[in-house]
Protein backbone atom coordinates (compact mmCIF):
# COMPACT_ATOMS: atom_id res chain seq x y z
CA UNK A 1 0.00 0.00 0.00
CA UNK A 2 3.02 2.51 1.31
CA UNK A 3 4.36 1.47 -2.25
CA UNK A 4 1.46 2.22 -4.29
CA UNK A 5 1.29 5.73 -2.73
CA UNK A 6 4.83 6.60 -3.65
CA UNK A 7 4.78 4.86 -6.91
CA UNK A 8 1.30 5.91 -8.34
CA UNK A 9 0.54 8.99 -7.39
CA UNK A 10 -2.78 10.87 -7.78
CA UNK A 11 -1.40 12.62 -10.75
CA UNK A 12 0.24 10.22 -12.40
CA UNK A 13 -3.10 8.02 -12.28
CA UNK A 14 -5.16 11.16 -13.80
CA UNK A 15 -2.29 11.65 -16.79
CA UNK A 16 -2.71 8.16 -17.70
CA UNK A 17 -6.66 7.48 -18.08
CA UNK A 18 -6.88 10.88 -19.44
CA UNK A 19 -4.79 9.66 -22.12
CA UNK A 20 -6.20 6.51 -22.87
CA UNK A 21 -9.85 8.88 -22.68
CA UNK A 22 -8.15 11.27 -25.26
CA UNK A 23 -6.36 8.39 -27.43
CA UNK A 24 -9.66 6.40 -27.98
CA UNK A 25 -11.88 9.64 -28.75
CA UNK A 26 -9.48 11.27 -31.39
CA UNK A 27 -7.97 7.96 -32.79
CA UNK A 28 -10.69 6.71 -35.33
CA UNK A 29 -10.33 2.85 -36.12
CA UNK A 30 -12.77 0.78 -38.65
CA UNK A 31 -11.87 -2.45 -37.10
CA UNK A 32 -11.47 -3.95 -34.13
CA UNK A 33 -8.07 -5.49 -35.02
CA UNK A 34 -6.80 -1.69 -35.23
CA UNK A 35 -7.31 -1.20 -31.50
CA UNK A 36 -3.82 -2.92 -30.84
CA UNK A 37 -2.22 -1.07 -33.38
CA UNK A 38 -3.69 2.16 -32.17
CA UNK A 39 -2.91 1.58 -28.49
CA UNK A 40 0.47 0.00 -28.92
CA UNK A 41 2.94 3.18 -29.62
CA UNK A 42 0.99 5.21 -27.83
CA UNK A 43 0.55 3.35 -24.87
CA UNK A 44 4.66 2.83 -24.92
CA UNK A 45 4.73 6.69 -24.63
CA UNK A 46 2.69 6.60 -21.60
CA UNK A 47 5.15 3.75 -19.86
CA UNK A 48 7.92 5.31 -20.47
CA UNK A 49 7.22 8.36 -19.21
CA UNK A 50 5.05 6.97 -16.18
CA UNK A 51 8.23 4.80 -15.01
CA UNK A 52 11.00 7.08 -15.44
CA UNK A 53 10.73 8.06 -12.05
CA UNK A 54 10.43 4.77 -10.73
CA UNK A 55 13.88 5.46 -8.50
CA UNK A 56 14.94 9.41 -9.96
CA UNK A 57 12.22 10.40 -7.36
CA UNK A 58 14.71 9.26 -4.42
CA UNK A 59 17.47 11.42 -6.37
CA UNK A 60 14.81 14.29 -6.77
CA UNK A 61 13.49 14.24 -3.20
CA UNK A 62 17.11 13.85 -2.37
CA UNK A 63 16.83 10.93 -0.23
CA UNK A 64 19.08 9.09 -2.05
CA UNK A 65 21.96 9.47 0.03
CA UNK A 66 19.76 8.11 2.79
CA UNK A 67 18.77 4.97 0.44
CA UNK A 68 22.46 4.76 -0.16
CA UNK A 69 22.82 3.49 3.99
CA UNK A 70 20.12 1.05 3.25
CA UNK A 71 21.13 -2.79 1.86
CA UNK A 72 21.24 -3.38 -2.06
CA UNK A 73 19.05 -6.25 -1.64
CA UNK A 74 15.83 -4.03 0.37
CA UNK A 75 16.58 -0.87 -2.10
CA UNK A 76 16.45 -3.07 -5.70
CA UNK A 77 13.10 -5.32 -4.31
CA UNK A 78 11.75 -1.52 -3.51
CA UNK A 79 12.35 -0.56 -7.00
CA UNK A 80 11.39 -4.20 -8.71
CA UNK A 81 8.09 -4.04 -6.52
CA UNK A 82 7.64 -0.16 -8.22
CA UNK A 83 8.16 -1.29 -11.57
CA UNK A 84 5.48 -4.08 -11.07
CA UNK A 85 2.90 -1.93 -9.62
CA UNK A 86 3.25 0.66 -11.95
CA UNK A 87 3.26 -1.69 -14.96
CA UNK A 88 -0.20 -3.65 -13.47
CA UNK A 89 -1.47 -0.26 -13.60
CA UNK A 90 -0.52 0.55 -17.31
CA UNK A 91 -1.64 -3.08 -18.27
CA UNK A 92 -5.40 -2.00 -16.47
CA UNK A 93 -5.03 1.34 -18.17
CA UNK A 94 -4.22 -0.31 -21.66
CA UNK A 95 -7.57 -2.46 -20.23
CA UNK A 96 -9.95 -0.02 -20.28
CA UNK A 97 -8.18 1.57 -23.33
CA UNK A 98 -9.51 -1.45 -25.73
CA UNK A 99 -12.66 -1.16 -24.17
CA UNK A 100 -12.86 2.59 -24.82
CA UNK A 101 -12.17 2.18 -28.59
CA UNK A 102 -15.45 -0.27 -28.64
CA UNK A 103 -17.18 2.19 -26.94
CA UNK A 104 -16.38 5.77 -28.47
CA UNK A 105 -15.29 4.28 -32.31
CA UNK A 106 -17.68 1.40 -32.58
CA UNK A 107 -15.23 -0.83 -34.97
CA UNK A 108 -16.82 -3.14 -37.02
CA UNK A 109 -15.58 -7.03 -35.47
CA UNK A 110 -16.07 -8.79 -39.10
CA UNK A 111 -12.77 -8.05 -41.37
CA UNK A 112 -13.08 -10.79 -44.23
CA UNK A 113 -12.09 -13.74 -42.55
CA UNK A 114 -12.98 -14.02 -38.57
CA UNK A 115 -16.23 -13.65 -37.08
CA UNK A 116 -18.22 -13.71 -33.95
CA UNK A 117 -17.33 -13.32 -30.39
CA UNK A 118 -14.85 -16.19 -29.72
CA UNK A 119 -11.95 -14.72 -32.48
CA UNK A 120 -12.78 -11.01 -31.04
CA UNK A 121 -11.80 -12.92 -27.58
CA UNK A 122 -8.64 -14.33 -29.03
CA UNK A 123 -7.56 -10.41 -30.35
CA UNK A 124 -8.04 -9.35 -26.83
CA UNK A 125 -5.81 -11.94 -25.78
CA UNK A 126 -3.36 -11.70 -28.01
CA UNK A 127 -3.41 -7.86 -27.74
CA UNK A 128 -3.39 -8.06 -23.85
CA UNK A 129 0.30 -9.99 -24.65
CA UNK A 130 2.16 -7.71 -26.45
CA UNK A 131 0.45 -5.00 -24.68
CA UNK A 132 2.27 -6.78 -21.43
CA UNK A 133 5.51 -7.06 -23.22
CA UNK A 134 5.40 -3.57 -24.43
CA UNK A 135 5.07 -1.88 -21.57
CA UNK A 136 7.06 -3.74 -19.58
CA UNK A 137 9.58 -3.20 -22.09
CA UNK A 138 9.38 0.30 -21.97
CA UNK A 139 8.61 1.12 -18.29
CA UNK A 140 12.02 -0.89 -17.39
CA UNK A 141 14.14 0.70 -20.53
CA UNK A 142 13.14 4.21 -19.29
CA UNK A 143 13.67 3.34 -15.27
CA UNK A 144 17.57 1.87 -16.65
CA UNK A 145 18.36 4.80 -18.48
CA UNK A 146 16.89 7.32 -15.79
CA UNK A 147 19.35 5.36 -13.20
CA UNK A 148 22.26 5.53 -15.58
CA UNK A 149 22.23 9.26 -15.91
CA UNK A 150 20.11 9.94 -12.42
CA UNK A 151 17.47 12.30 -14.28
CA UNK A 152 14.17 10.84 -15.28
CA UNK A 153 14.37 13.54 -18.28
CA UNK A 154 17.26 11.76 -20.03
CA UNK A 155 15.26 8.30 -19.27
CA UNK A 156 12.76 9.83 -21.44
CA UNK A 157 14.40 11.19 -23.98
CA UNK A 158 16.27 8.54 -24.35
CA UNK A 159 13.34 6.27 -25.12
CA UNK A 160 11.51 8.96 -26.98
CA UNK A 161 14.47 8.84 -28.99
CA UNK A 162 14.40 4.79 -29.85
CA UNK A 163 10.72 4.94 -30.25
CA UNK A 164 10.85 7.74 -33.26
CA UNK A 165 13.61 5.19 -34.89
CA UNK A 166 11.76 1.77 -34.34
CA UNK A 167 8.14 3.45 -34.66
CA UNK A 168 9.01 4.56 -38.32
CA UNK A 169 9.08 3.09 -41.62
CA UNK A 170 12.83 2.93 -41.64
CA UNK A 171 12.85 1.14 -38.49
CA UNK A 172 10.42 -1.31 -39.86
CA UNK A 173 12.20 -1.90 -42.72
CA UNK A 174 15.51 -2.42 -41.00
CA UNK A 175 14.51 -4.77 -37.94
CA UNK A 176 11.38 -6.40 -39.58
CA UNK A 177 9.73 -8.67 -37.55
CA UNK A 178 12.27 -8.42 -35.12
CA UNK A 179 11.26 -4.36 -34.68
CA UNK A 180 10.32 -3.59 -31.00
CA UNK A 181 7.37 -2.23 -32.66
CA UNK A 182 6.41 -5.33 -34.80
CA UNK A 183 3.02 -5.96 -33.52
CA UNK A 184 2.06 -2.60 -34.68
CA UNK A 185 3.65 -3.08 -37.99
CA UNK A 186 2.29 -6.92 -38.64
CA UNK A 187 -0.13 -7.78 -41.42
CA UNK A 188 -3.48 -7.84 -39.48
CA UNK A 189 -4.81 -8.95 -42.79
CA UNK A 190 -2.83 -12.37 -42.25
CA UNK A 191 -3.80 -13.66 -38.49
CA UNK A 192 -1.46 -16.74 -39.25
CA UNK A 193 1.61 -14.81 -39.73
CA UNK A 194 3.02 -14.48 -36.28
CA UNK A 195 6.64 -13.58 -36.98
CA UNK A 196 5.77 -10.12 -34.88
CA UNK A 197 6.42 -12.58 -32.01
CA UNK A 198 10.52 -12.26 -32.45
CA UNK A 199 10.04 -8.46 -31.90
CA UNK A 200 8.42 -9.33 -28.50
CA UNK A 201 11.08 -12.02 -27.70
CA UNK A 202 13.08 -8.99 -28.31
CA UNK A 203 11.64 -6.75 -25.41
CA UNK A 204 11.92 -9.56 -23.19
CA UNK A 205 15.46 -10.17 -23.41
CA UNK A 206 16.04 -6.64 -23.43
CA UNK A 207 13.61 -6.62 -20.24
CA UNK A 208 15.65 -9.10 -18.59
CA UNK A 209 18.81 -7.84 -18.94
CA UNK A 210 17.89 -3.98 -17.84
CA UNK A 211 16.27 -5.82 -14.61
CA UNK A 212 19.28 -8.00 -14.26
CA UNK A 213 22.16 -5.04 -14.93
CA UNK A 214 19.85 -2.82 -12.53
CA UNK A 215 21.48 -3.71 -9.36
CA UNK A 216 25.26 -2.65 -10.18
CA UNK A 217 24.09 0.56 -12.21
CA UNK A 218 22.42 1.53 -8.37
CA UNK A 219 24.85 0.57 -6.12
CA UNK A 220 27.40 2.67 -8.78
CA UNK A 221 25.71 5.83 -9.71
CA UNK A 222 23.22 5.67 -6.20
CA UNK B 1 37.38 4.36 18.51
CA UNK B 2 35.26 6.83 16.37
CA UNK B 3 36.80 8.16 13.12
CA UNK B 4 39.95 8.78 11.74
CA UNK B 5 40.55 11.03 8.82
CA UNK B 6 44.06 11.13 7.45
CA UNK B 7 45.02 13.82 4.68
CA UNK B 8 41.14 13.69 2.92
CA UNK B 9 41.49 15.12 -0.09
CA UNK B 10 38.20 15.40 -2.40
CA UNK B 11 38.83 17.06 -6.49
CA UNK B 12 35.44 17.33 -8.25
CA UNK B 13 35.74 17.20 -12.24
CA UNK B 14 36.26 20.91 -12.35
CA UNK B 15 39.15 20.95 -10.47
CA UNK B 16 37.25 22.50 -7.40
CA UNK B 17 38.72 20.73 -4.37
CA UNK B 18 36.56 20.71 -1.39
CA UNK B 19 37.93 19.04 1.02
CA UNK B 20 42.03 19.54 0.81
CA UNK B 21 44.15 17.77 2.69
CA UNK B 22 42.67 17.40 6.26
CA UNK B 23 43.21 15.49 8.95
CA UNK B 24 40.63 15.57 12.19
CA UNK B 25 39.57 12.85 14.78
CA UNK B 26 36.65 12.27 15.37
CA UNK B 27 35.70 10.79 19.05
CA UNK B 28 32.89 9.05 20.55
CA UNK B 29 29.95 11.51 22.32
CA UNK B 30 28.98 14.72 20.03
CA UNK B 31 31.32 16.51 17.35
CA UNK B 32 30.94 20.04 16.32
CA UNK B 33 31.51 20.59 12.39
CA UNK B 34 31.96 24.81 12.01
CA UNK B 35 32.42 26.64 8.77
CA UNK B 36 30.90 28.85 6.25
CA UNK B 37 28.70 28.22 3.44
CA UNK B 38 30.97 26.32 0.95
CA UNK B 39 33.67 25.30 3.74
CA UNK B 40 33.50 21.89 2.22
CA UNK B 41 31.05 20.60 5.45
CA UNK B 42 28.69 18.65 3.55
CA UNK B 43 31.33 17.35 1.01
CA UNK B 44 33.13 16.04 3.85
CA UNK B 45 29.88 14.67 5.54
CA UNK B 46 28.72 13.40 2.16
CA UNK B 47 32.66 11.12 2.23
CA UNK B 48 31.83 9.98 5.47
CA UNK B 49 28.15 8.61 4.47
CA UNK B 50 30.29 6.84 1.66
CA UNK B 51 28.26 9.09 -1.22
CA UNK B 52 31.09 10.21 -2.56
CA UNK B 53 34.82 9.00 -2.58
CA UNK B 54 37.39 11.06 -1.66
CA UNK B 55 40.72 11.85 -4.52
CA UNK B 56 43.20 10.81 -2.07
CA UNK B 57 43.47 10.08 1.71
CA UNK B 58 42.38 7.85 4.40
CA UNK B 59 39.02 7.48 6.57
CA UNK B 60 38.59 4.85 9.30
CA UNK B 61 35.40 4.32 11.24
CA UNK B 62 36.12 2.22 14.38
CA UNK B 63 38.87 0.94 12.44
CA UNK B 64 37.59 0.48 9.78
CA UNK B 65 38.98 1.40 6.25
CA UNK B 66 36.64 3.17 4.04
CA UNK B 67 36.89 1.15 0.92
CA UNK B 68 34.46 -0.25 -1.72
CA UNK B 69 34.59 -3.41 0.08
CA UNK B 70 33.80 -2.55 3.74
CA UNK B 71 31.14 -0.14 2.63
CA UNK B 72 28.28 -2.33 2.86
CA UNK B 73 29.80 -2.48 6.84
CA UNK B 74 30.25 0.78 7.41
CA UNK B 75 26.91 1.98 5.73
CA UNK B 76 25.18 -0.39 9.21
CA UNK B 77 26.73 1.74 11.38
CA UNK B 78 25.93 5.08 9.81
CA UNK B 79 22.49 7.39 10.02
CA UNK B 80 22.50 10.62 7.96
CA UNK B 81 20.44 13.20 8.16
CA UNK B 82 20.48 15.89 5.29
CA UNK B 83 20.93 19.07 4.99
CA UNK B 84 17.80 18.61 2.52
CA UNK B 85 15.41 15.88 2.22
CA UNK B 86 11.88 15.70 1.12
CA UNK B 87 10.67 12.65 2.37
CA UNK B 88 8.10 10.70 1.01
CA UNK B 89 4.73 13.60 0.50
CA UNK B 90 1.82 11.14 0.09
CA UNK B 91 2.90 9.07 3.34
CA UNK B 92 1.56 10.04 6.65
CA UNK B 93 4.34 10.47 9.27
CA UNK B 94 4.07 6.89 10.56
CA UNK B 95 4.07 5.44 7.08
CA UNK B 96 6.86 7.24 6.05
CA UNK B 97 9.36 6.02 8.95
CA UNK B 98 7.73 2.56 8.62
CA UNK B 99 8.69 2.33 5.18
CA UNK B 100 11.93 3.79 5.84
CA UNK B 101 12.91 1.14 8.56
CA UNK B 102 11.64 -1.60 6.54
CA UNK B 103 14.03 -0.52 3.95
CA UNK B 104 16.95 -0.36 6.56
CA UNK B 105 16.33 -4.29 6.81
CA UNK B 106 15.18 -3.60 10.77
CA UNK B 107 12.67 -5.76 12.43
CA UNK B 108 8.67 -4.38 12.32
CA UNK B 109 8.72 -4.76 16.22
CA UNK B 110 12.18 -3.15 16.44
CA UNK B 111 10.92 -0.13 14.35
CA UNK B 112 7.85 0.52 15.50
CA UNK B 113 8.82 0.51 19.16
CA UNK B 114 11.43 3.33 18.08
CA UNK B 115 9.00 5.19 15.87
CA UNK B 116 6.75 5.25 18.67
CA UNK B 117 9.27 6.30 21.16
CA UNK B 118 11.27 9.18 19.21
CA UNK B 119 7.56 10.31 18.05
CA UNK B 120 7.25 11.22 21.71
CA UNK B 121 10.14 12.72 22.54
CA UNK B 122 10.18 15.33 19.15
CA UNK B 123 6.51 16.08 20.23
CA UNK B 124 5.21 14.60 16.80
CA UNK B 125 3.16 11.69 18.15
CA UNK B 126 -0.13 13.93 17.76
CA UNK B 127 1.07 14.40 14.03
CA UNK B 128 1.84 11.02 13.25
CA UNK B 129 -1.41 10.85 10.79
CA UNK B 130 -0.68 13.43 9.30
CA UNK B 131 0.45 13.59 5.44
CA UNK B 132 4.29 14.67 5.11
CA UNK B 133 3.70 17.54 3.20
CA UNK B 134 1.07 18.57 5.19
CA UNK B 135 3.77 19.24 8.12
CA UNK B 136 5.62 22.38 8.72
CA UNK B 137 9.38 22.53 7.67
CA UNK B 138 10.83 22.22 11.31
CA UNK B 139 8.57 18.77 11.68
CA UNK B 140 9.41 17.88 8.40
CA UNK B 141 12.91 18.27 10.00
CA UNK B 142 12.08 15.93 12.84
CA UNK B 143 10.49 13.51 11.02
CA UNK B 144 14.13 13.38 9.36
CA UNK B 145 16.22 13.12 12.34
CA UNK B 146 13.87 9.75 13.45
CA UNK B 147 15.18 8.43 9.94
CA UNK B 148 18.25 8.77 11.07
CA UNK B 149 17.92 7.61 14.72
CA UNK B 150 15.68 4.05 13.78
CA UNK B 151 18.65 1.90 13.22
CA UNK B 152 20.67 3.24 15.79
CA UNK B 153 23.43 3.76 14.50
CA UNK B 154 27.09 3.89 15.84
CA UNK B 155 28.03 7.15 13.90
CA UNK B 156 25.27 9.53 13.42
CA UNK B 157 25.89 12.36 10.62
CA UNK B 158 23.25 15.44 11.11
CA UNK B 159 23.57 18.30 8.77
CA UNK B 160 22.00 21.27 9.87
CA UNK B 161 19.19 19.29 11.53
CA UNK B 162 17.95 22.78 13.64
CA UNK B 163 16.96 24.40 10.20
CA UNK B 164 13.62 25.85 10.51
CA UNK B 165 12.93 24.52 13.72
CA UNK B 166 11.65 27.60 16.79
CA UNK B 167 13.84 28.01 20.28
CA UNK B 168 11.87 25.00 21.82
CA UNK B 169 12.11 22.67 18.99
CA UNK B 170 15.42 23.45 19.02
CA UNK B 171 16.06 22.76 22.31
CA UNK B 172 13.99 19.30 21.79
CA UNK B 173 16.28 18.05 19.22
CA UNK B 174 19.85 19.20 20.58
CA UNK B 175 19.20 17.32 23.91
CA UNK B 176 17.54 14.68 21.57
CA UNK B 177 20.97 14.60 20.22
CA UNK B 178 22.94 14.74 23.42
CA UNK B 179 21.09 11.50 24.60
CA UNK B 180 21.89 9.31 21.69
CA UNK B 181 25.59 10.36 21.46
CA UNK B 182 25.91 8.21 24.98
CA UNK B 183 28.34 5.44 23.85
CA UNK B 184 27.99 6.92 20.24
CA UNK B 185 29.68 9.32 17.95
CA UNK B 186 27.63 12.01 16.45
CA UNK B 187 29.00 14.70 13.83
CA UNK B 188 26.70 17.35 14.37
CA UNK B 189 27.09 20.24 11.38
CA UNK B 190 25.47 24.03 11.71
CA UNK B 191 25.65 27.06 11.10
CA UNK B 192 23.94 27.95 14.29
CA UNK B 193 26.91 28.55 16.95
CA UNK B 194 24.54 28.43 19.57
CA UNK B 195 23.57 24.93 19.12
CA UNK B 196 26.88 23.75 19.46
CA UNK B 197 28.06 25.92 22.49
CA UNK B 198 25.10 24.35 23.95
CA UNK B 199 25.66 20.69 22.97
CA UNK B 200 29.65 19.66 21.81
CA UNK B 201 32.84 19.93 23.39
CA UNK B 202 34.62 18.92 20.73
CA UNK B 203 34.64 20.86 17.34
CA UNK B 204 36.15 21.43 14.42
CA UNK B 205 36.28 24.85 12.58
CA UNK B 206 36.63 24.29 8.52
CA UNK B 207 37.58 27.04 6.02
CA UNK B 208 38.24 26.29 2.36
CA UNK B 209 38.41 22.61 2.44
CA UNK B 210 40.75 22.71 4.89
CA UNK B 211 40.18 22.38 9.25
CA UNK B 212 41.53 25.80 10.77
CA UNK B 213 40.53 24.18 14.43
CA UNK B 214 40.02 21.25 15.89
CA UNK B 215 39.59 20.33 19.75
CA UNK B 216 37.97 21.48 22.98
CA UNK B 217 35.91 24.21 22.71
CA UNK B 218 37.64 25.73 26.20
CA UNK B 219 40.54 25.68 24.13
CA UNK B 220 39.76 27.48 20.89
CA UNK B 221 37.67 29.96 23.49
CA UNK B 222 40.78 30.60 25.00
CA UNK B 223 42.32 31.41 21.75
CA UNK B 224 39.96 34.05 20.80
CA UNK B 225 40.20 35.54 24.63
CA UNK B 226 41.96 38.87 25.03
CA UNK B 227 41.12 39.54 21.08
CA UNK B 228 37.18 40.19 21.61
CA UNK B 229 36.96 43.62 22.80
CA UNK B 230 33.69 46.14 23.13
CA UNK B 231 33.37 49.53 21.91
CA UNK B 232 30.55 52.19 21.84
CA UNK B 233 30.40 55.41 19.85
CA UNK B 234 27.81 57.92 19.48
CA UNK B 235 29.07 58.53 15.60
CA UNK B 236 28.00 56.99 12.78
CA UNK B 237 31.48 57.60 10.74
CA UNK B 238 33.32 56.33 13.52
CA UNK B 239 31.21 53.19 13.43
CA UNK B 240 31.42 52.59 9.27
CA UNK B 241 35.34 53.16 10.02
CA UNK B 242 35.52 50.38 12.93
CA UNK B 243 33.32 47.99 10.32
CA UNK B 244 35.86 48.64 7.73
CA UNK B 245 39.04 47.84 9.42
CA UNK B 246 37.88 45.06 11.82
CA UNK B 247 35.48 42.51 12.12
CA UNK B 248 32.03 43.05 14.24
CA UNK B 249 30.61 40.41 15.37
CA UNK B 250 27.75 42.61 17.05
CA UNK B 251 26.65 45.49 17.11
CA UNK B 252 23.48 47.14 19.21
CA UNK B 253 22.05 50.35 20.26
CA UNK B 254 22.73 50.95 24.03
CA UNK B 255 20.56 54.21 24.75
CA UNK B 256 21.76 56.54 22.06
CA UNK B 257 25.00 54.91 21.47
CA UNK B 258 26.00 52.41 19.25
CA UNK B 259 28.11 49.04 21.44
CA UNK B 260 30.24 47.11 18.94
CA UNK B 261 32.03 44.06 19.54
CA UNK B 262 35.34 43.88 17.25
CA UNK B 263 37.54 41.13 16.87
CA UNK B 264 41.06 42.21 16.27
CA UNK B 265 44.48 40.72 17.02
CA UNK B 266 45.67 44.10 18.72
CA UNK B 267 43.92 46.84 20.77
CA UNK B 268 41.59 48.82 18.57
CA UNK B 269 42.49 52.01 18.01
CA UNK B 270 39.46 53.34 19.85
CA UNK B 271 38.58 53.82 23.42
CA UNK B 272 37.34 49.69 24.30
CA UNK B 273 37.62 46.86 26.47
CA UNK B 274 38.81 43.34 26.60
CA UNK B 275 35.42 41.48 27.11
CA UNK B 276 35.06 37.66 27.39
CA UNK B 277 34.78 35.23 23.83
CA UNK B 278 31.42 33.31 22.80
CA UNK B 279 31.90 30.90 20.77
CA UNK B 280 30.61 32.70 17.88
CA UNK B 281 33.52 35.15 18.50
CA UNK B 282 35.99 32.51 18.72
CA UNK B 283 34.69 31.58 15.33
CA UNK B 284 35.04 34.37 13.86
CA UNK B 285 38.49 35.39 15.38
CA UNK B 286 39.83 31.55 13.89
CA UNK B 287 38.03 31.79 10.96
CA UNK B 288 39.51 35.18 10.10
CA UNK B 289 43.12 35.11 11.94
CA UNK B 290 45.60 36.97 9.81
CA UNK B 291 43.54 39.55 8.51
CA UNK B 292 40.18 40.73 7.63
CA UNK B 293 38.83 38.69 4.86
CA UNK B 294 35.34 39.34 3.45
CA UNK B 295 33.74 36.94 5.40
CA UNK B 296 31.68 38.55 8.65
CA UNK B 297 29.15 37.33 11.51
CA UNK B 298 26.39 37.86 8.56
CA UNK B 299 27.66 34.45 7.35
CA UNK B 300 26.95 32.75 10.95
CA UNK B 301 23.22 32.90 12.76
Amino acid sequence: MREMKISLTFRKQVYAVFFVIILSLVRGVTYSDEIGIALETPMAILAFTFCADTYTQEIAGKRSEVWRLCPMKKRINVIYRRIVIQEMFLLAVAVIGYGLFFLFQNPSINRIRQSGSESELCRFFVYFAAIAVTLGFWGILSNLISCLSRNMWVGIGGCMVLWLITNSGIGDRTFGAWNIFSYSFRNIENSNDISWICGKVVCICIGIVAMAVLPNIIQKRG
Amino acid sequence: MGIRIEDLTVTFRNNVTAVNHADLEIPKGIFGLLGENGAGKTTLMRVLTTVLSPTGGTVTLDGILYSERNFEKIQRKIGYLPQEIDLYPNLSVQECLEYMGDLSGIPRATYRERIKYYLEKTSLSEHRKKKMKQLSGGMKRRVGLIQALLNEPEFLIVDEPTTGLDPEERIRIRNLLVDFSEGRTVLFSTHVVEDLAATCNQLAVMKNGKFLYSGNMKELLEQARGHIWICKTKDEGTARELEKKYHVSSKQYVGDELQMKLISETTPQIDCSSCEATLEDAYIYIANKGGKSPISCRDMR
